[in-house]
Parts: structure tokens; sequence; C-alpha cells
């Protein structure tokens, strides 16, 4: 069947496809050219955009790293993807559950309200968050960008995994029940072990969702000391605007895991995401 | 729903979805409640809110700064949406054609941006349209194109289509491979009764392959317009709303509004009609793109 597709366009229409990389390319463009001005020296860029340096200065990576501080933003971003992936599966295992076996007052109000909050953007609740997270004595915590982050996640951890667990074989949890096994005993030992490529594919969002945050941080945290990545290099270029192979090196710090996770679960990252959108 | 093998006693029922709700209802449902109760009050951030009743709505209606807010929104849309969509479908029909493993790394090359932090992306391609440095300036020159060679982000005029170029830029991969996905759901034999039929490859796309890639198209419209009213970290990086608001969002215009003037019940007034937008735009996407012939969600 795929072969029938094969041929029609491969010899025939050699503009086409040239066309079509080049395309391509208009994507790994920009950061191909980040990358290579990150290596430069501030003479170097002088020269031209696309001139090769005499040699890589990595130097610049240090300076982004140490007086950039980029050394404290990754480590921040780290602190604060890994809980939020963490506790959002367990808190989103066990709802998940909940929602797709069990019977509770108001099941169908609370999935609704849940499903509010997968559509309301973080924008609109941002000011009550912060007076919040301020009275609450937050603001300018690990916490402050932590707790609401796993908040926000709830609905779309719990609604995704409840519908990963509706698509296990009955007669296994049936069996299960015959057998005598206690509820967190079968969600543990049976549901657990065959939903996991659901969990890794929502730990994959949330790591990207969390490493990404923006508004969360902006708001919430206003000491470098608690900054993230995508916070840290906002502020960064304030300060360094002038020095670019510096502000690039930091911009490949902050993108790089998440190029490398793309290049090895490249195929989980496309069919994941592009499946979470289509459910 | 059927009651399951699995269920037990209401109380012991709650403990499991409990924590999660919890949570979520403290730090996200009772905010949204408080933005609502908040959005119909004075508020300065210090003193105590004044209760306005839909006074900051009103007051909406007759402010021109929110109109431009939505003007350059409603802009902004056909880069989210229009370029990206039919870049995007366009894109993936001649992929198609292609052998299987050139589809697959094609892929991971027009997918790349979508992973990417919007915030620095906005960053990165403030760099690109630099006005003095920039590389896409320093292209236009290298070329001879020097008149060309505007300062993007800082002219009125070009300010907004630059920034909705990132996002076309940011979305039109995602696109491609919602559409290819879609395509690998068709039956091929669709596609050869059309042949047999004497229809030809542009023939076979309009009355073929579009229709039939109905679903994909509604999810593209319905994630891209709600990222498009959603849009505030691209802009914020790349512009702040500037130059003389030419860039302004309601989204931004609400920042403005709350952080830096401290009008924190008008803020939210804005902050919930883009809410209200979002529950618009997906009501009437779900109402009005349907595919044809079926009415499943």
């Amino acid at each position: 069947m795929m072969d029938k597709a094969s041929g029609s366009l491969t010899a025939a229409k050699l503009p086409l496809r040239l066309f079509l990389w080049l395309f391509a390319l208009s994507t790994v463009f920009p950061f191909a050219l980040l990358l290579l001005t990150s290596i430069k020296s501030q003479p170097d860029l002088l020269r031209g955009a696309f001139v090769l340096p005499d040699y890589p200065h990595f130097e610049n990576y240090v300076r982004a790293w140490v007086d950039g501080h980029f050394n404290v933003y990754f480590w921040n971003s780290i602190i604060v993807v890994i809980p939020v992936v963490a506790i959002s599966i367990v808190l989103g295992t066990i709802s998940g559950f909940g929602f797709a076996f069990l019977s509770f007052p108001f099941r169908r109000a609370l999935f609704v309200i849940l499903t509010i909050g997968m559509m309301v953007p973080t924008e609109a609740f941002i000011i009550p968050l912060y007076y919040e997270m301020r009275h609450l004595g937050l603001i300018n915590t690990y916490a402050a960008v932590i707790v609401p982050q796993i908040a926000m996640s709830m609905p779309f951890a719990t609604l995704f995994l409840a519908s990963a667990m509706q698509q296990v074989p009955l007669e296994i949890l049936e069996a299960a029940v015959l057998d005598g096994a206690s509820r967190p005993r079968i969600l543990l030992k049976v549901i657990l072990p065959v939903i996991l490529p659901a969990i890794s594919t929502l730990a994959l969002f949330l790591f990207i969702w969390t490493w990404n945050e923006f508004l969360i941080p902006l708001i919430l945290v206003n000491d470098d000391a608690y900054r993230t990545l995508p916070l840290g290099m906002l502020f960064f270029q304030g300060r360094y605007t002038v020095n670019t192979p510096v502000l690039t090196a930091g911009a490949v710090i902050v993108i790089s895991p998440l190029v490398v996770s793309y290049l090895i679960f490249q195929r989980k990252f496309i069919e994941g995401l592009t499946a979470g959108a289509t459910k | 729903m059927k009651r399951s093998r699995l269920d037990g006693p209401a109380h012991r029922n709650l403990l499991y979805v409990l924590p999660a709700l919890l949570l979520y209802s403290v730090f996200v449902f009772l905010p949204i409640l408080a933005a609502l109760g908040l959005s119909l009050s004075d508020w300065n951030g210090i003193s105590t809110p004044v209760w306005v009743g839909i006074g900051n709505y009103v007051a909406l209606f007759s402010d021109s700064r929110f109109y431009l807010s939505l003007r350059n929104n409603a802009v902004l849309m056909l880069f989210y949406c229009l370029v990206p969509l039919t870049v995007g479908i366009v894109l993936a029909a001649v992929v198609w054609n292609l052998r299987q493993r050139e589809q697959l790394a094609l892929r991971t090359f027009f997918f790349l941006p979508y992973i990417m932090p919007t915030a620095v992306l906005g960053i990165i391609w403030a760099w690109l349209y630099n006005p003095a440095f920039g590389p896409i300036n320093r292209i236009l020159r290298g070329v001879g194109l020097g008149g060309l060679a505007l300062p993007w982000l800082g002219d009125f005029t070009f300010a907004l289509p630059a920034v909705g170029v990132v996002a076309a830029w940011y979305f039109f991969g995602f696109c491609m491979v919602i559409f290819l996905t879609g395509m690998q759901r068709i039956d091929p034999s669709l596609f050869d009764a059309a042949r047999v039929d004497g229809a030809t490859g542009r023939k076979v796309f309009f009355f073929v392959t579009l229709p039939l890639l109905l679903p994909e198209i509604r999810v593209v419209l319905l994630l891209t317009v709600i990222a498009s009213i959603k849009s505030f970290d691209l802009i914020f990086t790349m512009t702040r709303g500037g130059p003389a608001n030419a860039t302004l969002v309601p989204n931004i215009y609400m920042y403005q509004l709350g952080f830096e003037l401290n009008r924190f019940g008008y803020a939210a007034a804005v902050a919930i009609v883009g809410a209200v937008l979002i529950f618009t735009v997906n009501y009437l996407i779900h109402r009005f793109v349907r595919p044809a012939g079926e009415g499943k969600a």
C-alpha cells in the first residue's frame, strides 16, 4: 500500500522535492544560525552572519553559564520540572482511576469543572493566583512555580489517564477482582503496567509544558535565584543585548535538552503531541 | 455509566479523586471564579475592591485600545490559522507522495519548532529581526536588497506581520504532521477510484483529500484559533505590544493594565473576555465544522 504512493514523485518532479526540502530547512535554519553564532567571537560576528569563526569560542558558553546565571536557571528548571511531572502523574493516575471506574456524588459536574480548567487560559486567572500566592507567602519560592503547575496539569492528566484506563480489557480487571486484590493493588499491579505507554506520553507532554512555561514564573517569581530558563533568557537578554554570541549560547543552553530528547524520542514526541491534539 | 466491578462506597471512592480536585480547586478553579468576581470590581491591588457591577465591561465597549487589541488579534489569526493550515495541507499532500523514509525525515524537520518554548523563540526571532545586526537584514543587504532592510519589529506597519510570520513558522509543520496522519487514515482505494474515474492530481486533492481531511482541519482550526487568542509569550518577548500598540493583543493589554497600571479589576475583565472568546470559538468550530455524514465529536 505504501508503494502505491512512492515513485510518482521521485525523479520526475525533482524541483518540487527540492522546494520541499528548502521549506524543511527553513525550520532548522534559525537554530543552525544560533548554534553557529554561539561559537563566534564578537569580531567574528562583524565579519558576517555566515562566516565561520577561526576556532570555536566555547567561552561564550562559560560566560552564559556562569556570568549569565544560566547555571542557576538550568538547575531551577530541573528542580521545577521533576516534581511537576512526577506529582502530576501520581495524582493524575489516582484520580484518573476514580473518574474511569468509580462512582461518587457530582461526578459529572466535577468532570465539567475539570474540563473548564483545560480551556481557560492561565492569563485569565493569573491576577487572583498572584494575590493568592502572595497571601500564602509563596512568591519567590520554588513552590510558587511548582504547585500551580501541578494544579494546572490535573485536568489533562486525569482525563488523559482515565481514557487510557478505560481501554484496559475488562477481563483482566475482573479476574483481579475475583482474585480478591484490593483496589490500590489492582491499580498498581494490573492497570499501571498496561497504561505505561500512556504515562510516558503524558510525562513527555508535562516535561515540555513545564520546561517551556513562561507566564507562571514571570508573574510569581521576581527573584533571579528562582527563575527558570525561559525567564532567565528574557532577563539575560535585557542585560546582554549587545553581546550576541553569549546571548545565542544562552539560547542553545535552553533548547538543547529539548532538541536532544526530541531526537531520541522523536516518534513518541510527534505521535504523542499530534494524538494529544486530535483527542 | 455502568457500575464497574471496581466500584465501592462513595466516601471511599472520593479519596481517589480528592487530592487532584483539591489542588485544582485551590490553584485553578477558585482563581478563575475570583477573576470573574474581580472583573466586576475596581481594585488597585492595595485598597478594598469596590463593586462596580458590569462597569468594567461597559467601559471596555468604548475602549479604543481594547478594540485595537482585538483587531490586532484578528490579523494575527490569519498567521496563526490560515497560513499554517494552507501551507500545512499543501505540504502534506506533496509529502504524501514521497517514499516512507523521506516522509519521516521531512516530518522530523517540520515538527521541530513546535516543541520549543515560544518565549525563547520570540527572543531568537527578535535577534534575527534586529535592524542593525540581525541576520535577516544582513542577508537582505548582502543580496543588494538593502532598501528592504526594515526595522521589522520597530515598524508600525510591519511589526504585526513580523510577529505573525514567527507564529506561522511555529505552527505550519505541526499542521502538516496532523494532516499527514489524517491522510494515513484515508482508504487508499478512494484515491485509486478517483484516478480510475479520470481525476488528475489537483482534482483528487480538492475533491477527495480535502473533504476527507475535515476532522483534521477542524482540530487544526480549533488549536490555532485558541492559540492566537491566548498569544502572549511570543509578543511579550518580541515587542511587548509595541511600537505604539501596533502588536497589542488582549493578553498583553491585560498584563499592562494589571501588572503595570495596577488596574486589576479592569485587567480581569479583559482576561475574562479572552476566555469567553475561546469558549465561543470552541463551540462554533464544534458546531459548524463537521465532517460530512457523521455527528460524533
